[in-house]
């Protein structure tokens, strides 16, 4: 009987002290930093949802190192005895995780909408620049390694428009950036060339007025070429008379400095002989008095200066002919013109009508602008 | 007797319970870890990116869960367990889609690869056929050119298909493309211009006619000032 009160005594204890033991374990736990750890993982998420691990990579990444360590540190605390386990640097790392990750959602919110303004501004310049420059270059020839340069230049704009599109704005920017170096760098040189071209500007001008004004002294024709607009322009007594299409040398801009250069001289010039269609291959033709003084004594310059070489000739059979109307600049320097403008050009002209070639009648400004 | 023998199988038992509940499943965390690296080598990364993030998303969660559940004296996995075969699931899901969508990408590459070269055929065809001006001319000049930069763009695609770069592929061919279309829709409105008006189509430029007809172009005004002697 004793025995058993002693049992019952026993048992009772014990299922008294468990739970009371059960509930100061509980009680006396360290509190792992559940909520911390949750709000890290949420602004985690947020800032990649805004792209933050493209437009802000360092932070986004950082505070991705921060959680990534706060999990370990959970994990190593957790293999301690329970006791023992302090979650304080467990915390402390979730917060920096969830700062640095709140900092890259706005460093990469911040950056998206100012490089997709950035981006769209530039597309829409360079279409812009493209447009205005197109119709200048299909008369001013452009080199073939300038052409290469807008072409890819061109491409590689498409390719920046597409990747917008996408809101692949890092992409977009890479290729847009590309694209701007070689169209602006193009057309600068290109801009630049054709300023020089036109520094003679005001010596053409003297030119066609000096022949105008014969035209109209001797009240006789006179022909004026003017190379950039391609044109014949013939005037009696001092009256533009007739206006026709031309076609030149392949390497007409600037003048000619010697034979075989395919260039079509520049300078006041007059007829010298009139050939028939029987003695040309060319329709009919008019055959200029190049080189004149001034175009010997600029050859003979270039001689001496070593810029043409020592067996170098100064070239000559400039003619206006036929044959024209090819739609290209196709002649070896001479000025083509189709056969039946070159009818009324051959009748109306004589020996010694003056033919002044210039690189244009206009400016560079009226050019611009028309 | 009999009341040691019902004490020690309800030790038995509670023991069991909670070794039961507290074992981290880490055969199905594995397993889904194992899912997931399946789904990025399938490039879902590439091809189903927001569906990837949230499969990740969806195992941090889950991890942090488990974590919580070690700090605990009487530990309770079920919840994970579930949460792991659901995520499992999707991660599975995920690796299906990104070869659909990249098969679907692959399709879209070769069609739009097989469809420019017919417009290149087409585009030199047009070329021969194309106004020859004195403006045509020049523009014609650049159209060949561009050309040359569409084919070499073409080759960069193909070569970027070879590699299993589908998405890069398709963003450089669809570029190449709209620019090869572009120009054939010049040409074909250059080629239709000169047809409406009745003209040749290898155009020269018809005279102008004779003094009565003022000159559209201003001629050479007088110098203001002398120009010096060249």
């Amino acid at each position: 009987m004793r025995k058993s009160w002693r049992n019952e005594l026993i048992f009772a204890a014990i299922a008294i002290s468990a739970p009371l033991i059960v509930i100061l374990l509980i009680q006396f736990t360290p509190l792992p930093p559940i909520s911390e750890m949750k709000f890290a993982r949420e602004s985690l998420s947020e800032a990649k949802m805004n792209n933050a691990d493209t437009y802000s990579k360092t932070a986004f990444n950082k505070a991705k190192m921060y959680y990534d360590s706060a999990m370990i540190n959970w994990q190593k605390e957790n293999q301690k005895f329970i006791f023992s386990r302090n979650y304080e640097h467990v915390a402390r790392l979730a917060k920096l995780s969830a700062k640095t990750a709140n900092q890259s959602y706005e460093n990469s919110v911040s950056s998206t909408s100012n490089l997709k303004i950035k981006i769209k501004q530039k597309i829409d310049s360079l279409n812009d620049l493209l447009s205005e420059n197109t119709e200048l270059f299909t008369t001013y020839p452009l080199t073939s390694d300038t052409r290469n340069r807008i072409s890819m230049g061109k491409m590689l704009l498409r390719e920046a428009e597409i990747a917008y599109g996408k809101g692949q704005y890092q992409q977009a920017n890479r290729k847009m950036t590309d694209a701007e170096y070689l169209i602006t760098d193009s057309y600068n040189n290109a801009s630049s060339n054709l300023k020089n071209y036109f520094k003679s500007f005001t010596t053409w001008k003297s030119w066609v007025d000096k022949t105008i004004n014969t035209s109209k002294k001797n009240s006789d024709y006179s022909i004026i070429i003017d190379k950039f607009s391609r044109k014949c322009f013939v005037y009696q007594g001092g009256t533009k008379k007739y206006e026709f299409d031309a076609e030149l040398g392949r390497n007409w801009v600037g003048g000619k400095r010697a034979k075989g250069d395919k260039a079509t001289p520049e300078g006041m010039y007059k007829i010298a002989k009139k050939i028939d269609s029987n003695k040309t291959k060319y329709y009919k033709a008019l055959l200029l008095d190049y080189p004149n003084d001034e175009d010997r004594e600029r050859f003979r310059a270039e001689i001496s200066r070593g810029s043409l070489p020592p067996n170098a000739t100064i070239g000559g059979l400039i003619e206006i002919h036929g044959n024209g109307g090819k739609g290209i600049d196709w002649t070896e320097g001479c000025i083509a013109l189709t056969d039946k403008e070159m009818d009324i050009v051959f009748k109306i002209a004589k020996a010694g009508t003056p033919v002044t070639i210039v690189g244009s009648t206009v400016d560079l400004q009226y050019v611009d602008k028309r | 007797m009999k009341n040691k023998v019902l004490m020690g199988l309800a030790a038995i038992a509670m023991v069991a319970v909670l070794s039961s509940c507290g074992k981290k499943p880490q055969a199905e965390i594995d397993a889904t870890n194992a899912a997931i690296a399946a789904a990025k080598t399938a490039e879902a990364a590439v091809y189903v990116p927001a569906e990837f993030t949230a499969v990740q998303d969806s195992m941090t969660a889950i991890m942090a869960d488990i974590t919580v559940q070690e700090s605990k004296l009487f530990k309770k996995f079920g919840p994970a367990k579930l949460k792991l075969e659901s995520t499992l699931a999707l991660a599975n899901k995920v690796a299906a889609d990104a070869a659909a969508k990249k098969e679907e990408v692959k399709k879209e590459v070769e069609t739009t690869l097989t469809g420019i070269k017919t417009v290149i055929e087409e585009n030199k065809t047009l070329m021969s056929k194309a106004p020859r001006g004195k403006e045509g001319a020049a523009v014609l000049e650049q159209i060949k050119t561009e050309m040359a930069t569409i084919e070499a763009s073409v080759v960069e695609a193909q070569g970027l298909y070879d590699k299993g770069s589908y998405m890069d592929a398709l963003n450089k061919i669809k570029a190449a493309n709209d620019r090869a279309t572009g120009i054939n829709t010049e040409l074909k409105e250059a080629i239709d211009k000169v047809k409406g008006k009745g003209k040749p189509a290898v155009a020269a430029k018809p005279a102008p006619k004779p003094a009565a007809k003022p000159a559209a172009k201003p001629a050479a005004k007088p110098a203001a000032k002398p120009a010096p002697k060249k």
